[in-house]
């Protein structure tokens, strides 16, 4: 029995849509759930961004909604482009309970923008986030470019943040990408991105299209289009501000889903990564944006404090996760004094892998398992903000490249027990 | 070496355990516990979760004062072992992450050591000055006599020297002359020698006496805190500041404070006048002493340490109290005349509390939630027995009883061979009091240690809290807040052996429910109103207080983490 997928039917309505579109060398796709109050700012972008660097291009938007209240879909046709609207099936759980990158059933809103954009003979696919009110017109060059005339087939955004933005993508996610996949991706979780047909084609053609519900689908991309050698890019965009009233703020939430996503694909497509060593930088469009250093309102002695809670309540499960050499480590860390604490990269390397293996191996329920993450976390994010706060940017960029170099010197920890 | 307490004031969150080689384990079957022998045993040490070993004086010795009469700084007495068995008992020690202190006796020597033997040979050599010498007994006359029981005086007559030397203790142990630099350089020699092989600090003996000086009690003179602050000073430069000094210094706590200076002294002292106020406050079933001498605690530098402790190698000393409540305290603990020793009570804490559990546990529950570091002396934690009989303070310095096999499981040898002999009597004798039993026993003495101290260790607010007394109306009840951070701890402990129900005035924590630390029971939400509390026959809580949205609070990262 194969699980090979056929190429999504589409649903009578855009079916419908589909047979009268002209064909299209520009496809824009917008993931929405309840956007009304931002689309405009993506409209204008879509507008302004073709009408400057892509003049004559056909273009076409596709609209991939998760069943909006509001008047996001109407609002999308404004931008004065062929439009084609396309609801998708999203879980129940996601829709009162938005995923931290606020679109609830993402992975299946994206295989049917992959298709649309497919039938409509695009040649490349520019993504974009509904919610994200800093966007420019720049943008659709930097991201669009790579793949019309420089055979980029998949173009990653590297927002400008600072540099205790993306803390969990930059101490836990990057690091694990690097590793397992040997990129040195930015933001492996951006949102935005552009794809090439040829990718889209792979893709859509790929009978392992990961299963809804687990935040996969962005990751499993990556790691496709990485792992068949394809042409991965990074653009260096500018600040990214999101507005949503819907996508999660829990942190546990977004570590669980964000941090249970990669784990969830080394799962089921451990063929893409446990061969690989090794890791390179990724071409980019322009030059890297150092991040921004002033001072911002991090409490770190309430990380200090959930990681020393954690220490005290989560042994239990921490028991069952860690290998006991990592757990004895962990328990060994000095917090007694946040202004000190420290977490050596060889020792969160292991604590990351030991989770992976724990969540491959469903050692405790896994949802368990992922929140029980968080004060670790928090405790790897208090200390590298400790190292750093005294010090510039660089030195903030120096200490997460050790954390992915570390990363990558113990994939043999992680492969070695996995089986 | 440890990621445990690797802060340079790991000495704030240290659980000490205190112990003699001569008394742990014996490794050659010679009769006399050795470091060979305290190496088997630092799994045991661990286990019990301690983070410090502070080792009784190892050195050469006459040994007339049990170690305390050097003879020779630079070497390990041979019973003991070897400086090589030495080195690898601390690299041991440090591989399962525990430190390690060693006594180092500042004020004497023994007067076999080769300093004092120069030293009354040779009124004009080298060494003619390292001790304090004097053609009269009579100079120094306000200096009390230490040992009133031992000597008469605080000079001795040296015929070969033809002149009296002082020393505040025995007459075996004349006094260094910490006047003279040479005697300072050598000290520091001294300290150098073991801190470069590794060892973690010292616990200075007897350190209020190095200096005299005429028409003066000859004790906490501003000369002798010159001389320490010099010591750290050098110790801090070339060791990095990780190491501790820990002073023995019996004196009030407002002189001792002296003893920290500006943070630039001693890292640590032991809280002296503390130890009997716990045991008055039990037999007297009300807080107040504790109370009392916590109010009359002055605040210490913020890098300094209270050392706490139950009971040690010396007697339970009473010099830290009234008269009258000596003469209580007498009472109450040393009926039998051989009990006392000096101005105190020569017995170790289980027969002191009448080797009744529940008072045992919450004199030691009260060590571990005290403001301070705890020190438990060897064989406390599983209720060890005392042998009055025995001289001096030898009773409470018997072997180690690990099993119920022949000596104890401490030794190989001959019973007669023993250096002491191990308590066998049928209350505390080794084969109803060890350690193989009781680690057989959840409920024993020996678990529920290891589960305090476990408990202990989860938070900072045990060793570096402040400390805010309650007032139940209640006096048999006593309740403290200790506070560190955002950390609240609430310590409920009933000094009578009735039940007892207590009102806590906790308005400030309403909505709270507290959390037995303990047990990991939630109780019922605090009010505005006074919080009831029942609490058993000398029994206790330790109570997390949490407020319900401390967890909403953000961490400044949440809206991109991503």
């Amino acid at each position: 029995m194969t699980d090979r997928l056929q190429a999504p039917a589409f649903p009578a309505e855009v079916e419908r849509q589909l047979e009268g579109a002209s064909p299209c060398e520009i496809a824009l796709g917008v993931l929405t759930y309840n956007n009304a109050t931002t689309v405009p700012t993506v409209v204008e972008v879509v507008r302004t961004g073709l009408e400057r660097h892509f003049a004559g291009i056909p273009a076409v938007l596709i609209n991939a909604d998760a069943g909006s209240s509001d008047a996001t879909p109407d609002l999308l046709a404004a931008a004065g482009l062929p439009l084609v609207r396309a609801r998708h099936e999203t879980p129940l759980a996601q829709r009162i309970a938005v995923p931290f990158h606020g679109v609830p059933g993402r992975g299946a809103a994206l295989r049917l923008t992959f298709a649309v954009a497919r039938r409509l003979g695009a040649r490349a696919l520019v993504l974009l986030e509904a919610d994200v009110t800093s966007a420019g017109a720049e943008w659709l060059r930097h991201l669009l470019r790579p793949v019309l005339e420089q055979k980029a087939d998949l173009v990653v955004p590297v927002y400008a943040r600072h540099r205790y933005d993306g803390t969990l993508t930059n101490l836990v996610l990057a690091p694990l990408v690097r590793a397992l996949f040997g990129r040195r991706l930015h933001q492996p979780l951006a949102g935005a991105a552009a794809l090439s047909a040829r990718l889209l084609d792979r893709l859509l053609d790929d009978p392992r299209w990961p299963a809804p519900g687990q935040n996969q689908t962005d990751l499993w991309i990556e790691a496709t289009a990485i792992v068949d050698g394809f042409a991965v890019w990074e653009a260096w965009l500018g600040r990214r501000r999101a507005e949503s009233r819907t996508r999660t703020a829990d942190l546990p939430t977004m570590v669980a889903q964000a941090v249970g996503g990669l784990f969830a694909v080394m799962g089921r497509y451990d063929d893409l990564w446990l061969e690989i060593r090794g890791s390179e930088p990724v071409p980019a469009t322009d030059a890297p944006v150092i991040p921004s250093v002033e001072p911002v309102a991090l409490d770190v002695d309430r990380m200090v404090d959930a990681f020393r809670r954690g220490l005290r309540d989560l042994g239990a499960i921490w028991e069952h996760i860690l290998a006991p050499e990592t757990l004895g480590d962990v328990l060994s860390l000095d917090t007694a004094s946040p202004a000190r604490l420290a977490f050596p990269d060889e020792l969160w390397a292991r604590v990351v892998y030991d989770f992976a293996l724990g969540y491959h191996y469903n050692v405790v329920y896994r949802d368990h398992l992922l929140r029980s993450l968080v004060p670790l976390y928090l405790g790897r994010t208090a200390a590298f903000v400790v190292a750093t706060r005294d010090r510039d940017a660089g030195a903030a960029e120096a200490h997460l490249d050790a954390v992915g170099a570390a990363f990558e010197r113990h994939k043999r920890y992680l492969v070695e027990r996995w089986r | 070496m440890s990621r445990r307490l690797t802060a340079r004031d790991w000495y704030k969150d240290a659980v000490f355990y205190e112990v003699h080689v001569k008394a742990f384990m014996d490794g050659n079957g010679d009769g006399v516990g050795d470091f060979v022998g305290l190496t088997e045993r630092l799994d045991y040490l661990a286990e019990l979760g301690v983070d410090c070993l502070w080792v009784l004086p190892m050195y050469a010795s006459p040994l007339r004062d049990d170690g305390y009469d050097i003879a020779d700084f630079y070497a390990v007495h041979p019973a003991y072992g070897t400086l090589e068995e030495f080195q690898k008992f601390l690299d041991a020690a440090h591989a399962r992450d525990l430190r390690v202190i060693t006594d180092l006796v500042m004020n004497h020597t023994s007067d076999q050591h080769p300093w004092f033997q120069a030293s009354r040979s040779d009124p004009t050599g080298p060494y003619a000055d390292y001790y304090v010498w004097s053609g009269t007994n009579r100079r120094y006359a306000d200096a009390r006599v230490i040992f009133v029981d031992a000597e008469a005086s605080n000079w001795t007559w040296d015929p070969r020297r033809n002149a009296y030397y002082l020393h505040r203790f025995f007459s075996h142990q004349p006094d260094l002359n910490y006047d003279n630099p040479a005697v300072r350089r050598r000290m520091l020699d001294v300290m150098r020698f073991w801190l470069d092989r590794g060892l973690d600090g010292f616990r200075c003996d007897a350190v209020p006496y190095l200096v005299e000086r005429e028409g003066t009690s000859c004790e906490n003179l501003p000369e002798t805190h010159a001389v320490l602050k010099e010591f750290r000073a050098v110790i801090d430069r070339e060791y990095g500041g990780d190491r501790v000094l820990l002073a023995e210094a019996n004196q009030w706590p407002e002189d001792v404070r002296a003893y920290f200076g500006d943070g630039d002294e001693f890292h640590m002292a032991f809280h002296f006048p503390l130890m009997p106020r716990l045991y008055l406050a039990l037999r007297l079933e009300e807080r107040r002493p504790i109370v009392d001498i916590y109010t009359h605690t002055p605040p210490i530098p913020p890098a300094c340490q209270w050392g706490l402790f139950l009971r040690n190698h010396d007697e339970l000393t009473l010099e830290m109290v009234t008269n009258e409540e000596r003469a209580f305290m007498y009472y109450a603990y040393a009926q039998d005349p051989e009990m006392k020793l000096n101005l105190g009570i020569r017995r170790r804490l289980a027969p002191l509390l009448d080797n009744d559990g529940r008072r045992i546990e919450l004199l030691n529950s009260l060590l571990l939630t005290l403001p301070g570091s705890p020190i438990v002396y060897y064989g406390d934690e599983i209720g060890m027995g005392d042998n009055v009989y025995l001289g001096d303070r030898d009773g409470v310095r018997t072997p180690m009883q690990w099993s119920r096999d022949r000596n104890a499981g401490f030794s190989t040898a001959e019973e007669g061979q023993l250096y002491l002999p191990v308590i066998a009597d049928p209350v505390y004798g080794y084969q109803a009091v060890n350690v193989a039993a009781q680690a057989r026993q959840p409920a024993s003495l020996l678990n529920t240690m290891k589960r305090l101290i476990a408990a202990r260790r989860t938070s900072p607010v045990f060793g570096r809290g402040t400390i805010e007394f309650l007032r139940p109306r209640n006096q048999k009840v006593l309740a403290c807040l200790r506070r560190y951070g955002r950390e609240t701890v609430l310590i409920v402990a009933n000094l009578s052996g009735a039940p007892q129900p207590a009102e806590l005035d906790l308005g400030e924590f309403a909505g709270i429910r507290p959390v037995e630390i303990l047990g990991g029971t939630v109780f019922p939400p605090i009010q505005v109103t006074p919080y009831l509390v029942s609490v058993g026959p000398h029994g206790f809580y330790w109570f997390r207080l949490e407020r319900p949205g401390d967890a909403d609070e953000p961490y400044g990262i949440e809206s991109t983490a991503i």
